[in-house]
């Protein structure tokens, strides 16, 4: 099925050129200026990458080195990079005692209505500061890949946010599951990556300016900490 | 497993602003993308460089991703290639050490990547063996690792023109057969 009855033969050629960056730097620039005019130019330009693209399929993936990642989400929601982020550094240079993760507190949690989720096995965490100034509740569906959240104390203070954590089992530091909502109630999503790390791992919320964390990694107090059980 | 249309909802949601979803995509795909910007780049330092660049793109190019009608993986490792090549461009090209490239050509596509690929992957085969040897190996070279004209032409030993209307002649042909 031809899709480019309407170009002759030397936009074919010249969109394959451009496709396969074959142009130079002036005509490159020259042929991107047309596209941005000629619907029928990025509908060829669409078919030859397609056409083109399975040419990649003989590449190997190659895993990234993991620091790459917090790298690029640093560069994209601002602020320095920080390096060598350790589950100790995390507690530690927060001036929040090392005693604090011993005092987490575990409990098998009733849940919410909302948060009721009929089928397969859920893992539950509270979530909670030490003088319980702050206590959320959390449901983990692995099959919905999905935390339930129930906020029953405390709140972000104006103009900051709170954001939750997952520190996995010999992670070398925490991974953000992203802001919470003002809302009491929420659902969170886990990325794929992330559900099996769920399961026996901790969950923690910091202090945040809003947006959440500029650096991959908790900027503010870490205010309450709880350990993720099977219900 | 991640799919074809987990990676589309990633995108889609990532354009929407949702972190968590671009965190979803960067792991679903990075390793494709990293291997790209290495064929590309054959250098592991400028090939991290690259893979940055190439993601903090997607998160600012994500809310045009839905109209613009290409599929998933399509889009993501084209953007990955035409930034490595643009870096490529950058430096002056060192000598490739031809070795390290067919290492990473040598272990294959994921099982996945065949499978969603695999009717496509005929085709363009099948169209590159309808060329000339020499034409449908320049192809290769410049979608693989961003032979310029004058790259292709020193690589088969004829005059930068000639390889230029050989090339042009031979795209006309595999775009016919790309569009049967």
């Amino acid at each position: 099925m031809t899709q480019t009855g309407d170009h002759n033969e030397d936009d074919i050629v010249l969109v394959g050129e451009y496709a396969l960056h074959l142009l130079d730097a002036a005509s490159r620039l020259a042929f991107e200026e047309r596209l941005l005019d000629d619907a029928g130019l990025r509908q060829l330009l669409r078919e030859w990458d397609e056409g083109l693209v399975s040419l990649a399929d003989g590449i190997a993936p190659v895993a990234p080195p993991p620091r790459l990642k917090g790298a690029i989400e640093a560069r994209l929601f601002e602020a320095p990079v920080k390096r060598g982020f350790t589950f100790g550094a995390l507690f530690g240079r927060r001036g929040v005692a090392l005693g604090f993760v011993a005092l987490i507190a575990v409990g098998i949690l009733f849940s919410s209505n909302l948060l009721e989720r009929p089928q397969g096995p859920t893992y539950l965490a509270e979530i909670a500061a030490e003088d319980r100034g702050l206590v959320v509740e959390a449901r983990f569906d692995p099959a919905a890949g999905e935390i339930g959240i129930n906020r029953i104390a405390g709140a972000a203070v104006t103009g900051r946010v709170l954001e939750l954590w997952l520190i996995a089992e010999g992670a070398p530091g925490p991974v953000s599951l992203g802001v919470l909502p003002t809302s009491a109630l929420a659902v969170v999503s886990v990325p794929e990556a992330l559900r099996t790390a769920m399961i026996g791992g901790t969950l923690a919320i910091s202090d945040e300016p809003l947006g959440g964390s500029p650096t991959g990694a908790p900027t503010g107090a870490v205010l309450a900490v709880g350990a993720v059980t099977s219900s | 497993m991640t799919t074809t249309s987990d990676i589309e909802t990633y995108i889609v949601r990532t354009g929407l602003g949702d972190r968590t979803a671009f965190s979803s995509l960067y792991d679903a795909t990075s390793a494709k993308l990293f291997g790209v910007c290495l064929r590309v780049l054959n250098n592991r330092a400028e090939a991290e460089d690259a893979l940055q660049d190439v993601y903090v793109r997607i998160w600012q190019k994500a809310n045009s991703y839905a109209v613009n009608g290409y599929s998933p993986m399509t889009w993501l490792i084209t953007l990955a290639r035409n930034l490595s090549i643009d870096r490529l461009r950058a430096r002056k090209a060192p000598a490739k050490n031809i070795e390290d490239v067919l290492d990473l050509a040598d272990s294959g596509p994921t099982p996945e990547a065949a499978a969603v690929q695999k009717s496509e992957r005929a085709q363009i085969d099948g169209c590159l063996d309808e060329l000339d040897t020499v034409h449908a190996s320049a192809v290769r070279g410049a979608y693989l690792e961003g032979d310029t004209y004058q790259d292709l032409a020193d690589r088969a030993g004829v005059p930068l023109n000639t390889m230029r209307t050989w090339l042009r002649r031979s795209l006309a042909k595999l775009k016919d057969c790309l569009s049967r």
